[in-house]
């Protein structure tokens, strides 16, 4: 075998010394010339026709960034040299993560693996280490719901951390999900019920993890859980807890828009099912046990300890599946929409939160009254059953996504639950007016386009226009913009808007990278392997992301990726073959195994 | 409400955003066509919608179409469009370049398109111009006057040939404004308008050239997207606009009675120095905004004509300030030295105008009126024919 290898760069790789690259490659066996063509070159098939019948060449390899680009060329020239035109392999480093500190080691095995003529990814497979059965998720969403569910259903322990005392995430406050119109509830509190119920499964409310350490397929895992104050065993979530607690606080589960008390429960389907004592408000923490406490004296089942401490668990887990999910961006510092100066101007949870059935108002979309509150005497606008259902509803798209000062990314969601709030307010209200203001409609799913096209038959005013301000003018909010299709200004008097708020990483998320040690992307989600081919693996093998965490997606995508992700974990414990990664693979054994292994 | 395109074949020009990259618009292939920038803008209304249409004709390379539109001329630069923008695409200054390709394509000699373009041409051109003059005054004053004389007799520079330079020079700038005033008027009111204008809408709304020339309304309510009580650049462009009127009549009329001295003579001196204060202030203010670029988005970008005419404007005040003082103390040397260095700038700077942005001196106050005289005219059309709508 008379081998030329030869270099091409197509971008400007500066961490990697194709020198070195190239004395390593011309040690190899058989290789006959190596030859740096540089940087974008310009081949032409004759003159390297002329090198390859100079040096009777049978087998080139074209190495660097993207060798594929050049194939046409080196195949053409070995056609006119008379040569087997097979015999042009590709030594391709970017396709095989010679990126990093490993840069150069793994470009030197891939045009090893060329020069022998095997594939790369075949010589490579990682050596896999013993893998511990059980498996940790971090986040209660549905995405960690539904990757818990499908790995306790083949049998295997699930350690479901949660931050908050119940697990359903954002899903659980949604009133319906696009495009079906499925009841998000009826969805959802079945498998939050499984997951409570399901033996393989132990879940960890009101907790988070703290410290990670070990390797692929055996970490060590130590999990902080905050005190609850109630026992969730004995607790039959009767409420007289919640009736006597005399602190009221601004209730997270329905986004701020009512109150609830210090010991409560986030929603009646709450899962596990009892109450919890939120440390923040409680009179009784906060004084330190001197005032207060009627609660824990009320309780009928004396399931309430007021001075319970925090707890550390530590676990052994082989697999961690991230589960985060995302938050709204601050749309308060997006100042020209008045949200937080208007009452009636709501974030796209809060209306989630109004219209649901079980929300506030029992689903009555009404706007915000006016009501004096005795104990701060101050006047303050909230949602009343009676209040007065809007004449008229604005939608505004992409507020603060797509936006280079906020996100520079597309949400994805709000175009689709956008026109899911048209259908449910035009439903309530009959004679509403309805306005969207869209910048492209990106209905891309299954049945989505569809019921874009249904929501604009319904009567909802769809403006292609973005509107950019919200005014009050004499207590009644205008809403203005272009309408690009019609050629025309619009400006409307709306009672009601309604901002399709990006979305972000949740709080968490940089933390959790840190202790994971998994990079994220310059928006500041979890970076999947490979976009395509990989999109739940991470880097760090035993690593899995799921859902929103890993960029903004739908329930059913999300739903799909937690299910892939579970036969990731999975294939790890069944395989035999455990968790390697292929950093762990040095130059040697590549090169050792790839004599073993016959080129075809 | 709209009035009907005219049918004629559209001419597209693929390169019509690489050229106005020239002119100072770089970013207008990000515009996502949002519509932030027309909801934002207060002089944007049914019938005149920017700058986001500007950018789709940008965009789709209908240079044609442009010339004939008004809109750049309407806007007046408050920068509240470049903020909101979500693509930074800058519309503002998209706004801006539009402007000067406008100019140069109401030019017919094409010297503003060659100046906008290369900076090099115009400060050749400016210097060529500026040593022209020089030796002109200074081989006519050796020839019949005395270089230590000022004015009266023998003086080197008399003042009644000042007068006559001077009235020669403003008709040179009359006459290449007239002509490019009237391209304008046949690229807008011919070429781009499709209905009839009746001729007496002229007449009924000349007033608002006059209004718009001397209050410059429109720019004070820029301020109304903003918090502040007074629009600060309106304050100060208004001076600096009045200043260079006054100064303008006073060197076109009244140079014999500045000239004669060494006494001051109140009754013209006074508009002088007014005019030399408003002049220094703006100058100043907008060399300074030009520098620090804070507060306004409009100072972020400066094209290179910009700083042309702002270091010659900064040179003539100050020679011209220097030569009053020498001639009023009685250094009749220095003052006639500096005079000819004062007129070397003048008369480039004076010239330069029908080719650049200071043009606009006269194309916006006539933007506005056939604005308004096209509103007229297409509210009567459709008075008459109702029927049709998008």
């Amino acid at each position: 075998m008379r081998n030329g290898v030869f270099f091409c760069q197509v971008e400007d790789g500066k961490n990697l010394n194709v020198d070195a690259i190239a004395k390593y490659a011309a040690n190899l066996p058989g290789v006959e010339i190596v030859q740096n063509l540089g940087l974008k070159p310009h081949l032409k098939a004759s003159l390297l026709a002329d090198l390859i019948l100079a040096n009777s060449l049978t087998r080139i390899v074209i190495a660097g960034d993207m060798p594929g680009y050049y194939k046409p060329v080196f195949t053409k020239a070995m056609a006119l040299a008379g040569c087997n035109t097979d015999e042009v392999r590709l030594a391709s480093f970017k396709e095989h993560g010679a990126t990093g500190e490993i840069a150069l080691d793994r470009a030197k095995a891939t045009v090893a693996c060329a020069n022998m003529g095997v594939p790369f990814a075949l010589v490579a497979i990682p050596t896999g280490n013993p893998v511990n059965h059980s498996t940790l998720v971090i986040g209660g969403g549905i995405a960690g719901i539904q990757a818990s569910l499908e790995i306790a259903n083949a049998g295997k322990q699930v350690y479901l951390v949660e931050q908050t005392g119940t697990i359903g995430g954002h899903m659980a406050m949604f009133d319906k999900t696009f495009p079906t119109l499925d009841c998000a509830a009826c969805i959802l509190t079945p498998k939050m019920v499984s997951v409570v119920q399901h033996e393989m499964i132990r879940l960890l409310t009101c907790s988070d993890v703290t410290e990670v350490s070990g390797n692929p397929g055996s970490y060590r895992v130590r999990i902080r859980q905050r005190p609850r104050r109630i026992d969730v065993d004995s607790c039959v979530a009767c409420g007289i807890c919640s009736d006597v607690c005399p602190v009221k606080v601004d209730s997270e589960f329905d986004s701020k828009i009512t109150k609830r008390k210090a010991v409560y429960i986030p929603f009646p389907q709450a899962v596990p099912n009892a109450y919890l004592i939120d440390e923040a408000s409680c009179t009784y923490i906060l004084s330190n046990g001197i005032k207060c406490g009627v609660c824990a004296k009320k309780c009928p089942k004396e399931c309430i300890n007021l001075a319970e401490t925090e707890t550390f668990l530590d676990l052994e887990v082989g697999n961690i599946i991230i589960a985060t999910g995302y938050e709204l961006l601050d749309v308060q510092k997006i100042e020209q929409y008045g949200y937080g100066k208007y009452p009636n101007v709501l974030t796209s949870i809060e209306f989630e939160r109004l219209t649901n059935a079980s929300g506030c108002t029992g689903g009555r979309i009404v706007t915000k009254t006016k009501l004096f509150n005795r104990k701060s005497q101050q006047e303050e606008w909230v949602f009343v059953p009676e209040g007065v259902p809007p004449r008229s509803v604005a939608i505004l798209h992409c507020v603060g996504s797509r936006n280079n000062k906020y996100n520079a990314y597309c949400s994805r969601v709000c175009c689709m639950y956008s026109l899911k709030f048209a259908h449910l307010i035009k439903e309530k209200i009959p004679d509403v007016k309805c306005y969207e203001f869209y910048i492209d409609m990106r209905a891309f799913g299954k049945g989505y386009e569809e019921f874009a096209d249904r929501i604009r038959h319904e009567g909802t005013f769809v403006v292609r226009g973005h509107s950019a301000s919200v005014e009050m003018v004499n207590d009644q909010m205008t809403v203005k913009g272009e309408d690009i299709i019609n050629d025309r200004m619009v400006e409307f008097k709306v009672d009601m808007v309604i901002l399709a708020v990006g979305l972000i990483p949740s709080a968490g998320t940089e933390e959790i990278s840190k202790m994971l040690e998994i990079t994220r992307d310059s928006d500041g989600w979890f970076s999947e392997l490979d976009y395509n081919g990989n999109p739940t693996d991470t880097e760090r093998g035993g690593i899995y992301v799921a859902g929103m965490c890993q960029g903004p997606k739908d329930i059913p995508d999300t739903v799909a990726q937690a299910s892939a992700v579970a036969a990731g974990v999975l294939r790890s414990i069944t395989s035999g073959r455990g968790i390697g990664h292929l950093s762990s693979v040095s130059l040697s054994e590549i090169e050792d195994r790839a004599k073993t292994i016959h080129a075809v | 409400m709209l009035y009907k395109e005219v049918i004629m074949a559209i001419r597209v020009n693929p390169r019509l955003i690489d050229d106005l990259e020239r002119f100072g618009a770089e970013d207008v292939q990000f515009c996502y066509h949002c519509g932030d920038c027309s909801t934002v803008c207060f002089h944007s209304d049914q019938m005149y919608r920017f700058p986001r249409k500007s950018m789709r004709f940008l965009q789709m390379g209908l240079g044609r179409k442009i010339e004939t539109t008004l809109e750049p001329w309407l806007c007046y630069y408050c920068g509240q469009c470049s903020e909101q923008c979500p693509r930074e695409a800058d519309p503002g200054e998209t706004m801006m370049s539009l402007r000067r390709w406008l100019i140069s394509r109401y030019d017919i000699t094409g010297i503003a398109r060659l100046f906008f373009k290369s900076l090099t041409t115009e400060i050749l051109a400016v210097i060529g111009v500026a040593v022209l003059t020089g030796a002109f005054l200074l081989y006519y004053g050796l020839s019949q006057g005395n270089f230590s004389i000022y004015d009266g007799e023998g003086a080197f520079l008399p003042s009644h040939f000042i007068h006559s330079f001077d009235l020669l020079v403003g008709a040179c700038l009359a006459v290449f404004l007239l002509i490019n005033a009237v391209r304008m008027w046949f690229f807008v009111m011919v070429r781009g308008t499709s209905f009839p204008v009746p001729w007496w809408l002229y007449l009924k709304k000349l007033y608002l050239m006059v209004w718009h020339f001397f209050s410059q309304r429109r720019y004070a309510e820029c301020k109304s997207t903003r918090p502040t009580k007074i629009f600060m650049p309106w304050i100060v462009h208004l001076g600096l606009m009045l200043g260079y009127i006054i100064m303008l009549v006073l060197v076109m009329v009244f140079i014999e009675k500045l000239q004669s001295g060494p006494r001051i003579d109140w009754s013209v001196h006074i508009f002088g120095y007014l005019a030399s204060v408003g002049l220094i202030i703006g100058t100043i203010y907008f060399i300074r905004k030009r520098i620090s670029r804070k507060n306004y988005v409009q100072y972020k970008k400066s094209h290179s004509t910009d700083w042309v005419f702002v270091i010659l404007l900064f040179m003539i005040v100050l020679t011209g300030i220097c030569q009053h003082i020498f001639h009023r103390t009685g250094l009749n040397e220095l003052a006639n030295g500096t005079y000819i260095i004062h007129l070397m700038a003048v008369v480039p700077w004076l010239l330069r105008m029908p080719f650049s942005k200071w043009s606009h001196l006269v194309y916006r106050p006539l933007a506005m009126y056939f604005a308004e005289i096209r509103r007229d005219a297409l509210e009567r059309q459709d008075a008459v024919l109702p029927s049709y709508s998008y």
